[in-house]
């Protein structure tokens, strides 16, 4: 992926703020809220600064209520930004101006554009209208992303009566009937099985690379972002705690390698020790982190082991590196 | 544009149905006016101009209401509205198209009823006229109207949580002063002059005696500068409610 000249989104110092209204619980703070509504200032999102190139696929990780989606929404337009400047594709969100809103797309996991009781064919048709799609453009786009997605049959059936997956991918085929240069996706697989979740992110990728659109996308699950980001920003309290890769981000907060061996027996316990941090031992398994230029050195001795296999060296998971990482953060801003 | 919503239409055609029969209102007032008049003339209307009055009003309800201040109103609430907002159709005009896309439908609906009670009542005084051709003007003009104020009540769910009491309270007031129970120029003299001034007659009540042609020139251009004003006060205040409202929008849920 080569971001070209332009950047397709420019934030700096972007913050948002939300007016909350607050009460204690029970009958009398319900009264007094009556009369007089007590409200605390909520910052969402403080000073994010980034850029991103055309092309790009980026991912949003941090934790719930860390202002992934806040972000996500003031790019596409949907919030206006409390202040900081703001460019999509050279266009200013907020201003939700034809032009801005023919090159985007939202996909949300916990919203839908496509009309319940009606087949997604007639959303689809009612897009092409909407959009001002060529006809010839649409036969062709339609006809291509319904056979990428296999939902030739699904989307002529009322949307109800689909599954969360069939829904997602006649959703996808509704969002990028206008061939948008950027597509956001909020949640995109939330409550998705494996398989589902596996396809969609296969569907992106492609269409991605295919197509060369931006794609910006949040999601909890961090495999989703992990297989389909090649940079991701991690968003925490609001704030950018980093922009780079997934392997430096991993690097940076976890530099041990996971190296893990199998065995008929394993060397003493002190003896380990020398090795790396002891994970797991026992099952027929033994897990150790190990500082990365100790990694050869190491793997010679593993695999002198009686009945030595399956010797593997990985990068610790994901999951375990942001979890260290926002409870190191948490950690700073209680020492601060 | 609107074949979506006539689609909308077509799926929920039963529940259509149903809010029709529950807005036959006026067929009722029409049945006991219909009755109290046969002693002679109410005021100046006679038993003709009672089923005129109230079939009109039937039917003019039936073209100028709109669910738009739920619609919106729970839009706003539940977040939906972003759904609306992607697109690039303006999200109020997507409202006002899918409102007429419905039109067709309920008209296919109401229509029959209305022709059913002026078989079964006989006896309509409707003269063909110039007024005829002003009606349909009227008629769109109310249904702005009434659009309006229910945009602009809906636009305060971007503040307020439950905003669509506030319609019941206009509902409430519009069934009694817009004329859909009671011609307004029955009302006690005083209480008529100050009630037609109001933007419910404009809304329902000058329609409906422009159409049944009980309105002379000096009366038609009232009504109908009435109209213009209410809809330029509803109208403006809408669109700055709309541009406050997105300000403050929050985009809850997801």
């Amino acid at each position: 992926m080569v971001p070209s000249a332009s950047p397709a989104v420019e934030v700096r110092g972007l913050c948002k703020q939300f007016r909350v209204a607050r009460r204690e619980a029970g009958l009398g703070a319900a009264l007094r809220a009556l009369v007089r509504r007590e409200y605390t200032q909520v910052d969402a999102v403080k000073q994010l600064s980034f850029v991103l190139g055309a092309g790009e696929r980026v991912g949003f990780l941090g934790p719930n209520g860390a202002g992934k989606t806040t972000t996500l929404k003031m790019l596409s337009g949907l919030l206006y930004p409390s202040s900081g400047e703001l460019r999509v594709m050279g266009h200013v969100p907020a201003e939700r101006r034809s032009e801005f809103l023919r090159t985007i797309s939202l996909v949300m996991g916990q919203k839908r554009q496509l009309s319940w009781d009606l087949p997604a064919v007639d959303t689809f048709e009612f897009n092409r209208v909407v959009f001002d799609i060529d006809a010839g453009d649409y036969r062709r786009r339609l006809d291509e992303l319904v056979s990428l997605l296999a939902v030739g049959e699904v989307m002529r059936r009322p949307v109800r009566q689909l599954s969360l997956g069939e829904r997602m991918k006649c959703e996808l085929v509704a969002a990028l009937l206008h061939a948008p240069q950027i597509l956001f996706l909020d949640e995109p697989t939330i409550g998705m099985d494996v398989a589902m979740q596996l396809s969609i992110r296969e569907f992106v990728r492609r269409y991605n690379v295919e197509h060369g659109a931006t794609v910006i996308l949040t999601s909890h699950y961090m495999e989703d972002v992990a297989a389909l980001c090649p940079r991701i920003l991690v968003i925490d309290g609001g704030q950018l705690r980093f922009d780079g890769s997934i392997e430096a981000l991993t690097r940076r907060i976890r530099p041990l390698r996971r190296t893990s061996v199998g065995a008929d027996e394993y060397p003493p316990a002190e003896q380990l020790a020398e090795l790396g941090h002891v994970v797991e031992r026992g099952a027929g398994r033994l897990v150790l982190d190990v500082e990365p230029e100790r990694v050869p050195a190491v793997v010679q001795v593993l695999l002198a082991l009686p009945g030595a296999r399956e010797l593997v060296v990985q990068d610790a998971p994901l999951e375990e590196v942001m979890r260290e990482l926002f409870r190191r953060e948490a950690g700073a801003e209680r020492g601060a | 544009m609107w074949r979506l919503g006539i689609a909308e239409a077509m799926a929920y055609r039963a529940a259509l149905l149903i809010w029709i029969l529950t807005t036959t209102f006026p067929l009722v007032s029409l049945a006991l006016w219909h009755s109290l008049a046969a002693a002679g003339p109410i005021g100046d209307y006679g038993r003709a101009d009672f089923i005129a009055y109230f079939v009109a009003a039937f039917l003019i309800r039936q073209m100028t209401a709109s669910w738009v201040v739920w619609d919106l109103a729970s839009q706003i609430g539940s977040g939906d509205l972003s759904v609306l907002l992607m697109r690039p159709v303006h999200p109020l005009l997507h409202h006002l198209m899918s409102n007429l896309a419905a039109l067709p439908v309920r008209l296919l609906l109401a229509a029959p009823l209305g022709v059913i009670v002026l078989i079964f009542a006989g006896e309509l005084a409707l003269e063909p006229g110039l007024h005829l051709l002003l009606a349909p003007v009227a008629v769109v003009l109310a249904w702005l109207l009434n659009l309006s104020v229910q945009i602009c009540v809906a636009c305060l769910a971007f503040w307020l949580t439950s905003s669509t009491y506030l319609f019941e309270l206009w509902l409430g007031l519009y069934m009694v002063l817009s004329g859909y129970a009671v011609p307004t120029s029955l009302f006690p003299a005083g209480l008529a002059a100050i009630v037609r001034y109001l933007p419910f007659h404009a809304a329902l009540g000058f329609p409906v005696e422009l159409t049944i042609g009980r309105l002379s020139g000096p009366e038609l251009a009232t009504g109908f500068a009435l109209q213009l004003l209410w809809l330029a006060v509803f109208g403006a205040l809408a669109l700055w409610l709309w541009r406050r409202g997105l300000r403050a929008y929050g985009a809850v849920g997801a």
